[in-house]
């Protein structure tokens, strides 16, 4: 297994357990070159969604050869960096028997943990830990947050089919089986939490200092509390304690921020970053509703995430399916009654629409990602992007064969710039590979996964 | 071999189950008569089951439902084993509607029951509530939701509600998602900043009026200030948990409180740090339970400070006030009378709207009106304005019925609604009402008036571009009449898909005829459809009309099983408003599990039906209703469940 990082699992693992009295950040920061060995920056892993799937012949590549020069319609918007992208045809979803009319309930819940949920207990959450959660319980603890959850609508969904929990429809991160992680959709709360309340982007607000101590308390208080409580109930408090814990990580690293700050002020470079590296980028919250600035800075926030080191995973709702409508692109219609289209060429041409539209966005991440120098390369050189859909076509639900684009070389680690006409495998073994790229080692397959598939990998 | 086992096992839990009963409440005379009743049905219950229940699943439904298949993931096995048991309970409902709608069997089975066995297996299945045994349920610990924390913030320390607005919203439902992120718990520390910031004086300035009321006078120069913090931590600890601090919970504060003096804080400093930290602390971001209950016990009344809680964030969505504190503290609120008292109190106050907001909304399904996709070309009406007027609307009929203890028919049936000038353009009374406020309007027309030709739930039950009379008559079905609709069977076409040039001159009502034509869609649609269709004169966003979109006439005749035949909106209405029993029970069910948070199960119907006697007794009378629930053997009871032992992983 490939290991990008300083430090084993067994550390890393304690550290996630540990009270953090100083973030690890000092000891396991991937630029702290240790005793001049030379370090490469970390592997991030990012995931974009777009429910309802794709029109098949708009999105595919014509031939292998084709792809780079004149690629599908869809795919137009990736033009410039489809030599950083890599796209394979023929990877399965997960069947959704005994769930048939559970379609779009499944589609973005079974999308990261490549499982059906558990039919006796439907109506609860009960699925199983998902892909991005999976890295972020090995790689969080490295991070000021482990994990980045975004969405660009509420997820509020209610309907209910086949008895499945309303809450499948619009979350596709789970932290434990029974535990789905909610996403932020606000750009400003995500910006506080990225850094802290503060006007401006990369720069860190001030934070109280007795607050960690303080948490520290509370967390022993409850611990008293939890003491006298059912299992159930303790299983709640725990879900506090958790997040409690983390608050208290993420000010701990603020505080190693500002110390980090006064030092480089001070003439002491401890910085991880090269000179080099690009600055960290500017966001500007955009005023409108309009929904491609809205998706773009959520984008740009990702990218900052990311660029800053502040987390090294994270999921973009970019559309659930909810009976969204696409006002931007001049029609109203929702896009799901659309993506029943029995080939009419008008609703055929909308669908097309959404899916590029969603596509320019996802375009819109990478470029940027590519234009950003990080070490030796780019940002972009250091991650792992996919953008995908949990059905192949929205008419009739097909799960066969579904749309997948993964940007970025993954450190190396993935071989770009290709498409794979033929690849033989499923969801599951899709996102077994995705981790095995970023160095996340498995102790078991995700979900329906039988194998890695090798073609995408770097020999 | 199996059936001796599971009914000697079954007598022993009863009788352990009735002694511990009888030890925890002595003193309640009354419900003896009730409980011997409950012993009798039992027997005859388990009897039935025997000799019934069982047989029928055996023949009929175990070849896939047992435990070598399990179509569908289902399996009978173990509900056929502890037929008593709550996910047992899940399983018959199911397998109630299925049969009820002959979805079950399957048409292809080898074996199909006649009619006579079929209607007999319902029938019995109707005492199967008596399996279960006397359970009020235990206290769940819950998370305020979002609303409930800032109504208590304002109630605790006057700040505005709005403190809270950027907390992400709950989801609800059957399955409310109760994860915490660690987003959430950061808001919370953050809200709790800004909230100090806003209520207590900046450094070195003179204490703010709330600071005072909070932490007391200064205290006198030489006096010892931790003497002092203690006993701030005290009340404060009373007032944000609701109820009085532990001495460890003190102890905890206190901690704080040497955490901020060692770091060399002044004292109102260190108090704010006190405060912050009750704040966050889960004994005020939850509903936790007071005192623990002497062991040995297994069902004993609720205390009364869990009883104001419990009453307050039902009724009011905050904390309970001074009155509510005060009777609690004198351990006298539990009295039926003054719990009584204390709900006409609540009900008749202006924050008693929180119950449309937190349980009527959900109830009609209005929660997500604001945010629902319509076709704005189709439907340019639907402005924001609009919106909150059809919302508006059905909140202020909701609380008149509640406010002036009216029949829960009035739901169905009145004669009055309320109206703005926006929203009467719907109504086509623009000329007579105008202007932006809600206003109450007399009704001539006798199509309008109740919840089946209220537009936002005409709206809600519609797609973007067109009605759906389906949608609406599992809404009426569901929502209204407490009926289980099952789920559309799997790989059925929708309406879509027909063939154009087939359907392309019928009517929505011809076109979802013919999709009946199905043998497995007739079961279910043969009751859907008429309700549906009988609402067809409403179009997606509640106007009247008279033509469908295809120009075709509306067709509003139809019948309901039993015979009940209809012509139009307002007949239906009649029909479904003579219908006492079942809109009650529904009401009764759906606002009892919301006042539990948790859902129905085993022993509840039973307390129900005792419930309804008392409802139509009274007529059916609003208030009655709401009382009945609060002064409710699970709403006042609950089960301790045993501390989980101390080792997680301990099996």
């Amino acid at each position: 297994m490939r290991n990008n990082f300083l430090m084993d699992r067994r550390t890393c693992l304690r550290g996630i357990g540990a009270s953090l009295a100083l973030p690890l950040l000092e000891t396991m920061g991937w630029a702290d070159a240790i005793k001049g060995k030379a370090v490469k920056p970390p592997v991030r892993l990012g995931f974009m969604y777009m429910p309802h799937g794709v029109i098949m012949d708009q999105f595919w590549p014509a031939t292998p050869e084709s792809f780079l020069k004149s690629p599908p319609p869809a795919l137009e918007s990736l033009r410039g960096v489809l030599d950083q992208c890599l796209l394979m045809k023929g990877i399965s979803g997960v069947p959704i028997s005994p769930f048939n009319g559970a379609p779009h309930a499944l589609e973005l819940s079974t999308w990261l943990t490549a499982q059906l949920p558990d039919a006796d207990t439907r109506n609860q959450i009960n699925i199983a830990i998902s892909a991005d959660q999976i890295a972020a319980n090995y790689v969080g603890a490295l991070t000021a947050l482990p994990s980045l959850e975004l969405a660009t609508m509420p997820q509020t969904h209610k309907e209910n089919q086949e008895g499945l929990n309303e809450g499948y429809y619009s979350h596709c991160s789970f932290r434990s089986p029974t535990q789905a992680v909610p996403a932020e959709t606000n750009p400003r709360s995500v910006l506080n939490r990225l850094f802290g309340k503060s006007d401006k982007a990369g720069v860190t607000a001030p934070a109280d200092p007795l607050d960690r101590q303080m948490l520290d308390l509370v967390i022993g208080g409850a611990k008293n509390l939890r003491r006298k409580l059912p299992q159930d109930d303790q299983h709640k408090l725990d879900e506090y304690l958790d997040s409690v814990r983390a608050v208290e990580r993420r000010i701990a690293a603020i505080e190693y921020r500002q110390k980090e700050a006064a030092l480089e002020k001070a003439g002491v470079a401890s910085s991880k970053r090269k000179a080099s590296d690009s600055p960290p980028i500017e966001i500007k919250i955009p005023v409108g509703d309009k929904r491609s600035e809205y998706m773009q800075v959520m984008c740009d926030l990702n990218v900052l995430a990311f660029q800053t080191d502040t987390t090294r995973v994270s999921t973009y709702i970019g559309s659930t399916p909810n009976g969204v409508s696409y006002p931007e692109l001049g029609f109203n219609d929702a896009h799901h009654s659309q993506t029943h289209h029995n080939n009419e060429a008008g609703k055929v041409g909308k669908v097309a629409a959404i899916t590029a539209f969603n596509i320019a966005q996802f375009a819109y991440m990478v470029k940027k990602m590519h234009s950003l120098k990080e070490g030796n390369g780019t940002l972009l050189d250091n991650c792992i992007m996919m953008w995908g859909s949990g059905l192949e076509d929205g008419n009739k639900h097909a799960r066969g064969n579904l749309p997948f684009i993964v940007a970025g070389k993954g450190g190396g680690s993935i071989n770009t710039g290709r498409f794979l006409a033929n690849t033989k495998g499923n969801q599951g073994d899709l996102l077994t590979t995705l981790l095995a790229c970023a160095g996340v080692p498995l102790d078991r397959p995700i979900g329906i996964a039988t194998k890695q598939i090798k073609e995408m990998m770097k020999a | 071999m199996t059936k001796p086992e599971t009914i000697r096992s079954g007598v022993m839990a009863m009788t352990l189950w009735a002694v511990a009963f009888t030890l925890s409440l002595p003193c309640q005379a009354d419900e003896s008569a009730d409980d011997k009743y409950f012993a009798t049905q039992q027997v005859e219950a388990r009897r039935a089951f025997r000799e019934h229940i069982t047989p029928f699943v055996k023949t009929y439904c175990a070849d896939c439902h047992g435990d070598k298949k399990m179509k569908g993931g289902i399996t009978f096995s173990p509900a056929l084993k502890n037929p008593g048991t709550a996910s047992a309970n899940k399983k018959w409902k199911q397998a109630l509607a299925n049969v009820k709608t002959h979805n079950m069997p399957p048409e292809d089975a080898d074996e199909q029951p006649t009619e006579e066995e079929r209607q007999k297996f319902l029938d019995w299945m109707g005492k199967i509530k008596f399996l279960s045994p006397k359970d009020p349920g235990s206290f769940v610990i819950r998370r305020l939701t979002k609303v409930e924390y800032g109504n208590t913030l304002h109630d605790l320390l006057g700040v505005d509600v709005a403190v809270a607005q950027d907390l992400p919203d709950e989801v609800f439902g059957e399955g409310y998602l109760n994860t915490l992120s660690p987003l959430q718990t950061e808001q919370y520390l953050g809200i709790a900043n800004e909230v100090l910031d806003r209520i207590l004086a900046p450094k070195d300035a003179p204490p703010t009026a709330m600071q005072k009321r909070l932490f007391g006078e200064l205290p006198a120069p030489g006096s010892d200030l931790r003497t002092e913090a203690k006993k701030v931590a005290r009340s404060l600890a009373r007032s944000a948990y609701r109820r009085p601090a532990s001495e460890a919970e003190v102890g905890v504060l206190m901690q704080v409180f040497d955490l901020a003096t060692k770091n060399k804080l002044a004292y109102p400093a260190a108090l704010r740090l006190m405060l912050k930290a009750a704040l966050v602390s889960p004994q005020f971001l939850f509903i936790t339970p007071a005192q623990e209950a002497a062991s040995g016990q297994a069902i004993v009344p609720l205390d009364d400070y869990q009883l104001a809680c419990r009453l307050s964030y039902l009724l009011w969505a905050t904390m309970p006030d001074a009155e509510l504190s005060a009777l609690a503290d004198n351990g006298k609120l539990h009295e039926p009378a003054v719990l009584q008292a204390q709900v006409k109190r609540l009900l008749s106050d202006q924050r008693s709207r929180a119950l449309f907001d937190g349980f009527g909304a959900q109830w009609l399904g209005l929660g997500d009106l604001k945010s629902q996709t319509f076709d704005s070309a189709k439907f340019p009406q639907m402005t924001g304005e609009m919106r909150s007027a059809m919302y508006d609307e059905a909140r202020l009929f909701f609380d008149s019925i509640v406010r002036e203890n009216r029949s829960i028919v009035s739901f169905v049936d009145s004669d009055y609604t309320f109206l703005n000038g926006t929203l009467a353009m719907l109504y086509g009374l623009e000329k007579t009402v105008t202007g932006k406020e809600m206003r109450k309007v007399k009704l001539t027309n006798a199509n309008r008036g109740g919840i089946l030709g209220m537009p936002g739930i005409l709206a809600t039950t519609s797609f973007p571009n067109r009605t759906s009379p389906v949608k609406r008559g599992v809404w009426v079905l569901e929502q209204v009449l407490g009926d289980h609709v099952p789920p559309a069977p799997p790989n059925v076409p929708a309406l879509e898909k027909q063939d154009k040039n087939k359907v392309a001159y019928l009517t929505l009502r011809q076109r979802t005829e013919l999709h009946r034509t199905n043998a497995v869609c007739a079961n279910c649609h043969k009751i859907l459809d008429p309700i549906g269709f009988g609402l067809e004169n409403y179009d997606a966003i509640g106007r009247w009309r008279d033509q469908d979109d295809t120009g075709g006439k509306i067709d509003a005749v139809g019948e309901l099983p039993g015979g009940k035949h209809f012509t139009s909106p307002k007949e239906l209405k009649v029909i479904i408003a003579a219908r006492k029993d079942e809109l009650a029970r529904n009401l009764t069910q759906k606002l009892l599990a919301y006042a539990l948070c948790r859902q129905l199960e085993g022993y509840d119907e039973i307390v129900v039906d005792h419930l309804m006697e008392t409802i139509a007794k009274e007529g059916y009378r609003m208030q009655t209703l709401i009382a009945e629930i609060i002064t409710s053997y699970p709403f006042v009871n609950h089960r301790i469940q045993e501390p989980a032992p101390s080792t997680p992983h301990a099996k």
